[in-house]
Order: structure tokens, then sequence, then C-alpha cells
């Protein structure tokens, strides 16, 4: 299965080469979406985890067992309806194609499976219809 | 066989017309021809949804006890210009809050985002929301009064309509960015080293593209104007119906333009968007639609017109001077595809008009007209065809799109 998650992990825990562990350890392929990462700071990964349910549960365990917090609920990108106008503007930003024009109804369709949440679409709508509830 | 506006009307009021839209008669005449097509349909009706900062509305106050002669005001912190009568106001859909050297927000101008502008201010009063107006005054002997606060809505002011000096472009231009660092334009970001282009205009179905001589419409003919009834009001600024041409008289970039005018009153917000490009600024998103009388078999010829037949030119920001270099013409037909080739690359390319919503303004207007609600006007007078495009410093290179 596949599962998109958030980490947050704690300075104490960055010396713990996270993606090779869940590998190793767990066979769970973790495609990291986006990264925060910086020297002396909390880190921040959002990552889709793929591998049997119950290593990527025993996976996300020994995460949180070492104070690395982990939310399913991870962010996306949230396109308000009411808002958009199917302008298409963000269509020409969005480097992996979630954000398309529909080619029958000229309407704004959102791949949510696509998109890896480079957030470039946000500042672009010029009706302020794209958000993240990262 | 010519028909008149008066007999369309005439079918219009008795509930016999027979009305298409552009996306509809196109799609007829390639089954059936122009003949077939000329002898069914009586009235096309076009319609375009995309950003025209060149319009702002009017505003008439009411007289306040006792009166002022404003010469400053602010709505929600943006300035409105009063130059003129004593309570009459222009808000511009451009107009952004005064800056303010003291202010410690840089994302703030007199505590106003800089993201709201007049546009955001004209779709909240056609929303029926209240809008705070701050008004300073010349004391003369007739007006008295120094200063006026007041909350206004469009149900406490006298007259609130648009009149947009510049609207409906005849086609426009297709924007990249040969440069290296990202530029914020009005047509939205554009990405360094030809990340991307952007085009603004609804392609074969845009309302003028299928009148290119302007045959059709006039100073006076009736449009659908944000959601209510409007005016094409006079030529618009930049009017430029010289502008090179294809064989199929469809201009190869921006040509001919108008001035609208229309009751703000009877608007619909949904038609009326105030939006905002980021490091550009703010503007207005405008639903227009222009009912097209079919008049003669030339009028469907006109209405023909396809994607791959209507061209724009690519134009590279990256330089920024009055004439920017081209890179050659493409036709909305390739545009629409998203993506284009230029110097060898392919590069993504992105709308700025709506062309979903294009579609629906062309609907509704149908709608409007088969039931009886929306009439036809003769044009009281014709559009200049003849106009050239006057850059402000004549000795240096004059604007060309060749």
């Amino acid at each position: 299965m596949k599962k998109r998650v958030t980490i947050i992990f704690p300075k104490t825990a960055i010396q713990i080469p996270l993606t090779y562990r869940l590998a190793k350890d767990f066979n769970v392929a973790a495609n990291i979406i986006r990264a925060q990462v910086a020297p002396n700071q909390i880190g921040k990964l959002v990552v889709e985890l793929q591998g049997d349910i119950d290593q990527i549960d025993a996976a996300i365990e020994w995460m949180r067992i070492r104070d690395i917090s982990v939310y399913s609920a991870s962010g996306e990108i949230v396109i308000d309806e009411d808002l958009c106008v199917d302008c298409g503007l963000c269509t020409g930003v969005c480097p992996t194609q979630a954000l398309i024009l529909n080619p029958e109804t000229f309407k704004l369709d959102f791949r949510r499976s696509r998109c890896i949440v480079c957030e470039q679409c946000i500042p672009t709508c010029p009706v302020a219809a794209i958000s993240t509830n990262l | 066989m010519k028909r008149t506006i008066a007999q369309i009307n005439e079918k219009i009021n008795n509930g016999r017309v027979v009305a298409w839209t552009i996306a509809e008669t196109k799609a007829k005449i390639s089954q059936l021809g122009i003949e077939k097509v000329f002898q069914q349909v009586d009235v096309i009706t076009t319609g375009t949804f995309e950003p025209m900062e060149s319009s702002g509305a009017i505003l008439n106050l009411g007289h306040t006890d006792p009166p002022i002669k404003i010469r400053q005001c602010w709505l929600d912190g943006i300035a409105a210009y009063a130059g003129f009568g004593a309570v009459d106001l222009y808000l511009g859909a451009t107009a952004t809050a005064d800056y303010n050297l003291n202010e410690t927000d840089p994302n703030l101008r007199e505590g106003v985002g800089w993201e709201r502008g007049g546009g955001h201010v004209i779709e909240d009063l056609i929303a029926g929301k209240s809008i705070q107006l701050k008004a300073i005054g010349q004391k003369t002997d007739c007006y008295p009064r120094a200063m006026w606060e007041n909350a206004i809505t469009k149900e406490n002011i006298n007259q609130f309509y648009l009149f947009n000096p510049r609207n409906l472009y005849q086609n426009f231009i297709v924007g990249v960015n040969g440069g290296d660092r990202t530029l914020y334009t009005y047509l939205g970001p554009l990405q360094p080293r030809l990340g991307n282009a952007v085009y603004s205009n609804p392609g074969a179905i845009s309302p003028l593209i299928n009148d290119p001589d302007l045959n059709l419409v006039g100073i006076g003919s009736k449009i659908f104007l944000g959601g209510g009834i409007g005016y094409i009001a006079w030529e618009g600024t930049q009017h430029f119906p010289l502008q090179r041409r294809l064989p199929n008289n469809t201009p190869i970039g921006p040509a001919a333009t108008v001035a609208l005018i229309g009751d703000a009153k009877q608007m619909d917000s949904n038609w009326v968007r105030g939006c905002y490009f980021k490091n550009y600024g703010s503007s207005l998103m405008l639903g227009v639609g222009v009912a097209l009388p079919v008049l003669t078999e030339q009028v469907i010829r006109n209405c023909a017109v396809v994607d791959k037949d209507v061209v724009a030119p690519v134009i590279d920001f990256s330089i920024p001077r009055r004439v920017r270099p081209t890179f050659g013409l493409v036709s909305y037909a390739q545009l629409q595809k998203g993506h284009v080739t230029i110097d060898g690359k392919s590069v993504r390319v992105a709308p700025l008009a709506s062309k979903h919503r294009s579609l629906q303004v062309a609907q509704e207007l149908k709608q409007w007209i088969t039931t009886g609600k929306f009439t036809l006007t003769e044009p009281v007078a014709s559009l200049p065809s003849d106009r050239t495009f006057v850059p402000q410093d004549t000795n240096r290179s004059s604007i060309s799109l060749e």
C-alpha cells in the first residue's frame, strides 16, 4: 500500500538516516515529496511510504518511539471551487501536471495523486483560490 | 437574402428567435456549411472572461449635510479619483492603497494588504457588501464640510456604474521570459529561460475575433457586461484596428478595443472579480458577452474561423522596453495544447482568459435572448477603422509586431 505522511523530527533525531532505516529495517520505500532540513533545526518531510501495511505501521511506531512525529493528515493543496474561475494560469507553473484544464469543459482538474505540494500554484492564482492545509 | 436587426428583434419578442453560442455555431458550420447555417440562425452569442485592468467604476455618493466637495477619497483605504463633481468618484480597477513610508509591515499599505485593489472593492460593492469611505473636502462657501466618513453600499449611493476605457481586446499576446530571473507581470509569473508562456485571450471564440472588421458592433451596441446589461460607449484606448491581419482578417496581435459602460448595481459579482498578480498588482476579471446579429452570409463566414487560423505573437518580457523582441507567431490551437516550441525548446503554456467561463457567458447571453430578456440594438455610429498606434517618444522606433 501507499501512505502519504508528514514527518516532523526534533533536533535529536537529525542524525538518524531515516529513509535508509525505513528501507533496510521495514522494507518501506519512502518517496520524498518535500523536505525542509537544515543544520540544528527541526526537520520536516512529506513522504509517500510504500510497502506492506503492517510494515508501514511498524515503521511509524518505530519513528514515534524516537520522538519523531508522524501525521497522516499530510499537507495537501486545496482548491476553493467557489473562488476558482478556471482561468488555468496555475497549470503553467505546475511541474507535475497535477493541475490541468479538462480538454472538454476547460474546467480546472486537480489530480491530487500527482501533486508534490511545491506550492508554486498558490501565489500564481490571481483570485486566491488555492491554499495548503500544511 | 439579408436580415435586419429589427426583424431579429421581432423574432426575439415573439419567442421564435434561433440563437446559438459561438461554439455551437462553429460546430454546425463544420457539419452543415456556411449557407445552411445562415438559413438557420438569427443571433450568435460570444463571450469572454479575462482580466481587463483598464476598468473602473463611477460612483456618486449623494450630498452630505453640510455638503462636501471631495478632493481626496479612499474606499477601504484605496484611493478613488475625486477631481471632478463634488461627490463624484472614479475607482480604478488597479488602484491600491496609498504607500506609507512609516508603515512597518512591508506587506501592508495603510493597513490594507497589497493584494487588495480597486477591482476587489468593485466586486464587493456589487456583491452588496459594505465599504468604508473616507473623504477629505476643500472648504468653500458652497461646500463647507472638510471631512466625511461613512460606510457605503450600492444601495445607499446614487449612481454606481462601470465605465471601462479599454476592454474586450481583439486578440492579445503570448508572454515569455528569455531572461534569467522570474518576472512578475500582468500575465502572472513568467519563469526564466522560457520556463513558461501565458496567453490571455480565448482565441477563436473571442467576441471581436468573430467580427474582425467591426461591421456588427459599434457605439451603442447593447452587450452582456458583468452579468448585467451594458453598452459599447466608444472606441477603447489603444484601439488599433490597423494591426496587421491574416487573410481571414483576424489581427496578428492586439488590435481593436472598446470602452464599455453599464449599471454595476445590476451586475453579478460572479462575473466581476477582483484579482491580483503577484508583485504586479491588482486588476479586474470581467465577463463580457456580445451578440452578433446574423444579417448576411458574411457574418457566418467570419464566425467560421477556428483556433488554428487565429495567431498571437510570442513576446519576450525580459527586455523591459516598449518594443519587445518577439519569437514569432503561434496559433491558438497550438497554445491550447499546453505547450509550444520556441527557439527549439518545448515550453509549457497556460491561459489567463477562462475559456470555461467565456463559454458560460455566451451560454448565458443565449439564454437571455431566447427568453426575450435581451434584444439587439442598432449601433448609432461605427467604431473607427483607421486609428494608428502612436508612441509617446516618436523619435524612437515605432511599435511593430513584424
